[in-house]
């Protein structure tokens, strides 16, 4: 009633407001300043981003540019735990401090200009080592999402540190920025994925069509080949579904019942399709053509998707199983009880040439099947929640519907831990076998572990970095190299000085730059891990598992599982 | 310690980790490499130009100004929109419909002492050689193929005894990108490699007039078909929410009436301004390596990228690093002109909608000559108006076998030019 008054008041307002209000769909505010990521993750994904505290520890260049990657997007909450004052050399790589953060505390200023960025985000910090951090307050820990580690931190606190988060299942980020290098370790013990954002999910069913798609090709199968019954127009227009599928009806009759499965066969079916046409122009049928290559195959079910199923969490539930679980387990009883090994259809029609009304139709049979397996899984979902003693409708419908649609592409990812890496279970053969490659980004990962040994040393109590002096550059490097060889006794691996070429130039390109950090180095990094991180929170796209080594010299990457 | 007498002068220890590489040598450094004052005097006095200050251009500016670079400019001639403050970090919402190249220029200057940052609110090609003389690198951080295409010939053009400007190109789209080196006339050029981005596929004008299918298919109908039969003369313009609105319910009314779901205000807005999604760290990663290439090309502390990186992040990290050969025919950077086979019936009117077809070839309104005569030129009037009747004319009235084939079009800086083979 009011505003209708204003309405004929101030006809300018009403315009605003008819935009805003009336049109169902229009973006609000906040859609319009994420419109471009949205697009990537959509709302879930940012709904997971904003209930996200991330703890940055040591607000290094890399580190705030990490963070900052995550406040344009609009995470909830960051703190920063530093106990640093801010000096010179920080400004010279560090944006978010200017000339009035000097002799300040580090995490305070970088806290303040990354809050800037961004008002829907809430930055905290806590001028304290973290070190100290994990001995006093080792229960704070539970509160963050996500840890991010970077700076000159020794050994055994990235160890401890390590250890408190994977037993708490929070993923773990170590991020090295030296000169030139980048280093970034993820650690997390369990990572479920559900929209890995394949490239599509479409599955036709050609090769076992159910009932409703058999029903409504055979409609049009009678008349396909008949010039007397069926227009040129509408034979143009065949739904190139329905093509392949009459199509392949008429191979199997004169091959003895079998479908074509090799390339040849293949091939030779796509010339009998060929011969199929009636003029040369026949788009759909082209698009038949195309389509025999990647939707001709027999349904199965990936190996990714398999190890999710025969997973004890998947076999054994329990009344603590988490969702992810308990769907992921109804889907597999209906694969395999129900469904002949058949996942749930995602039910996704690609475009193809075709009347309106054709396409729709299609469309509409394979949504039905969709939602009829939807349905099924849906119910084997109540029965295991009751089983369990929980609430049968504690599970919604759209989470079991986007698992259903992502079942062949799921993804369960164990990351293994630091510890393991450096301690219990090193990757041997991971490391031996790229020592014999100069080029390798593996050399400067043996680099990083031995700068690392460097400021670990009991006698270096400030944990000075290598070549902060001119003089004694060297000397460092060659101190670096011994811990190389200290490294890989350890691991056994056998090494001689011109295997480790590669290792002793990595070395003096890290001790070149004394222990500093080069801005755009820093900056890549943050763009990096930020991703990486944004991945994780969404659970949405794979993560890198576990190592990622940039070189800015060759400007290459790599990943390695270590 | 060494301490850069130029690039210290705010303090001996704000640039010691950048003073570190400049003052020693590294493993991989190149011979002539020479540490010390020379390369910190370069990066001191060098002019870089920056090409874009949105997504990519506000973080290289960023990164150059705190990779000692001290006198750059920017070119933008956009306005800060709502939708750039996910990832342009130097633009707060205060700052909605401001210059880019202005707003950005002033927050990196305030930010990072001792750096002069120039902004010019204006288009690239407003721009003359002589202003493009001046610098020695151009970093693009753009969105448009066709502002590449600009630069990437106008640096060709600049080519001769004293100039060489490296251009170092990125571009991002959602987790993808890529950043590379081009050294005008010696390595591979934009041109070059003009057929690795595939066009979107348009959609049959058949398919939005009478058998729409998908949800996209109602949207094109609405501003395609709808919009000039309805609205006439007036131009639509992508960023006024009323023409967005109004787009959105006719398609929504049409994929009504087809039985069409899925239309939402989100696609509409998407599918005619033709939205790439943008994220704030893919563009950290693009621009970040573009300027480390700036930075060891201005210094020779490391070799430079040869020369291009191609990023992918939604699996994984992958980066692929490797050298884009230089194309032997390339219209910008090659010297031979392409062949090019005609059929002697087809019009002139023919032959330039086939043109226009060629991926490599984004004509808008292109002009032919031969060597010997105007075929059809779009301006002036007059000359337009004396060359039309060729349109026409059947290419075997018009030229032969062998004939030079030259067509200029104002959306590219080049002439394009291909010899002519007649056949059946
Ligand atoms: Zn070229």
């Amino acid at each position: 009633m009011h505003i209708n008054c204003l309405w004929t008041t101030w006809p300018t307002l009403s315009r605003i407001y008819s935009y805003s209000m009336s049109i169902p769909g229009a973006p609000t505010a906040k859609e319009k300043k994420y419109d471009r990521q949205l697009r990537l993750w959509g709302a879930a994904g940012q709904e997971a981003l904003e209930n996200a505290h991330i703890l940055l520890v040591n607000a290094t260049a890399a580190g705030t540019e990490t963070l900052k990657n995550l406040v344009l997007p609009g995470i909830g909450r960051f703190t920063i735990i530093d106990d640093a004052v801010v000096k010179d050399e920080d400004l010279g790589t560090n944006f978010f401090l200017d000339d009035n953060s000097i002799g300040l505390s580090r995490a305070q200023k970088t806290c303040e200009l990354l809050c800037e960025l961004n008002p829907d985000v809430q930055g905290d910090h806590i001028k304290d080592n973290i070190t100290n951090f994990i001995h006093t307050n080792p229960e704070k820990l539970k509160t963050f999402t996500t840890v991010i580690i970077t700076g000159d931190v020794p050994i055994s606190t990235l160890l401890s540190l390590d250890n408190l988060l994977y037993t708490l299942d929070i993923p773990l980020f170590v991020l090295k920025c030296v000169g030139f290098t980048m280093t970034c370790r993820l650690a997390l013990s369990e990572h479920a994925i559900v929209e890995t954002h394949p490239d599509s999910t479409v599955d036709l069913r050609l090769l076992k069509p159910f009932p409703e798609l058999v029903a409504l090709y055979e409609e049009k199968a009678a008349i396909m080949d008949d010039k007397e019954k069926m227009s040129e127009h509408d034979h143009g227009h065949i739904p190139y579904v329905v093509i392949l599928l009459k199509a392949l009806d008429d191979w199997r009759s004169t091959h003895g019942g079998n479908i074509p499965s090799n390339y040849r066969e293949k091939n030779e079916f796509k010339s009998f399709l060929r011969g199929k046409m009636w003029n040369a122009d026949e788009e759909n049928f082209e698009e038949a053509i195309a389509a025999v290559l990647p939707y001709f195959n027999p349904p199965s079910i990936a190996s990714t998707t398999k190890e999710i199923f025969e997973d004890k969490k998947c076999t054994q539930l329990t009344a603590t199983s988490s969702n992810f679980w308990i769907i992921a387990r109804a889907i597999k009883n209906f694969a395999y009880d129900d469904n002949e090994g058949i996942l749930p259809l995602p039910g996704a029609l690609p475009d193809m040439k075709a009347e309106s009304k054709d396409y729709i139709r299609l469309q509409n049979v394979y949504k039905a099947k969709a939602r009829a397996d939807l349905a099924s899984v849906m119910e084997i979902v109540r029965v295991l929640l009751s089983g369990l003693g929980r609430d049968p409708n504690s599970i919604s419908e759209s989470d079991v519907e986007t698992f259903c649609k992502h079942a062949g592409f799921a993804r369960l990812t164990r990351v293994r831990s630091l510890n393991e890496e450096y301690e219990h279970n090193p990757k041997v053969k991971t490391v031996s076998n790229e020592l014999s490659d100069p080029t390798s980004l593996m050399h400067y990962y043996l680099g990083i572990r031995a700068y690392e040994m460097f400021i670990s040393e009991e006698s270096n109590s400030k944990h000075t970095p290598p070549g902060i002096d001119d003089s004694t550059a060297e000397n460092d490097a060659e101190q670096l190299d011994q811990y190389v060889t200290v490294i890989l006794d350890k691991l056994n691996i056998a090494h001689s000085p011109e295997l480790l070429e590669g290792t002793s130039k990595a070395v003096r390109e890290i001790v070149r730059v004394g222990g500093g950090e080069l801005h755009n180095i820093s900056s890549l990094a943050g763009g990096l891990v930020a991703q990486e991180i944004i991945k994780v929170i969404t659970k949405q796209y794979i993560p890198m598992n576990n190592t990622v080594i940039f070189d800015g010299i060759s400007s290459r990457s790599q990943v390695y599982e270590l | 310690m060494a301490t850069a007498t130029v690039l210290g002068a705010e303090s001996p220890d704000r640039w010691r980790y950048l003073n570190n590489i400049l003052n020693r040598k590294g493993p991989y450094t190149d011979e002539a490499f020479t540490p010390g004052d020379e390369p910190k005097a370069f990066l001191a006095d060098a002019k870089i130009l920056v090409i874009g200050a949105g997504g990519l251009g506000c973080e290289i500016l960023k990164n150059l100004a705190l990779s000692g670079f001290k006198d750059i400019h920017v070119i933008d001639m956009d306005t800060i929109d709502i939708s750039n403050l996910n990832r342009q970090f130097l633009f707060r919402e205060a700052d909605v419909g401001k210059s880019k190249a202005e707003v950005a220029a002033a927050f990196v200057m305030k930010r990072v002492r001792g750096v002069t940052i120039t902004p010019f609110n204006c288009a690239i090609q407003d721009k003359d050689d002589e202003y493009y003389k001046q610098f020695k690198i151009v970093v693009c951080g753009l969105d448009s193929v066709e502002a590449r295409r600009w630069m990437n010939a106008t640096l060709i053009n600049l080519v001769d005894d004293e100039t060489l400007i490296p251009l170092i190109d990125g571009g991002t789209e959602g987790f993808k990108g890529q950043a590379r080196v081009i050294l005008p006339t010696i390595s591979s050029c934009y041109e070059c490699s003009l057929d690795m981005h595939t066009p979107r596929a348009a959609v049959p004008l058949c398919t939005l007039a009478s058998i729409p299918r998908q949800p996209a298919h109602c949207i094109e109908w609405a501003s395609v078909i709808q919009w000039p039969k309805e609205k006439g003369d007036l131009k639509l313009d992508t960023d006024d929410p009323e023409h967005i609105t109004w787009l959105f319910t006719k398609a929504l009314e049409r994929a009504k009436e087809f039985n069409i779901p899925g239309v939402t205000y989100s696609m509409t807005q998407g599918v005619v301004k033709n939205i790439i999604p943008a994220i704030a760290s893919t563009n950290a990663i693009v621009a970040a390596s573009c300027c480390n290439e700036a930075l060891k090309i201005a210094t020779t502390a490391a070799p430079y990228l040869d020369n291009y990186m191609m990023y992918t992040g939604n699996e994984s990290i992958y980066t692929y690093t490797f050298t884009h050969e230089k194309k032997e025919n390339c219209p910008v950077c090659g010297n031979l002109p392409q062949n090019l086979e005609v059929n002697p019936e087809w019009t002139l009117e023919g032959l330039m909608e086939r043109l226009q077809e060629r991926p490599e070839t984004t004509l808008r309104k292109p002009s032919l000559r031969t060597s010997s005569k105007s075929l059809y030129l779009q301006a002036p009037k007059q000359l337009e108006e004396q060359t039309r009747p060729n349109l026409e004319k059947k290419l075997k009235e018009l030229m032969e076998t062998g004939d030079e084939l030259s067509i200029s079009d104002p959306g590219m800086p080049f002439n394009l030019r291909f010899i002519i083979t007649m056949s059946e």
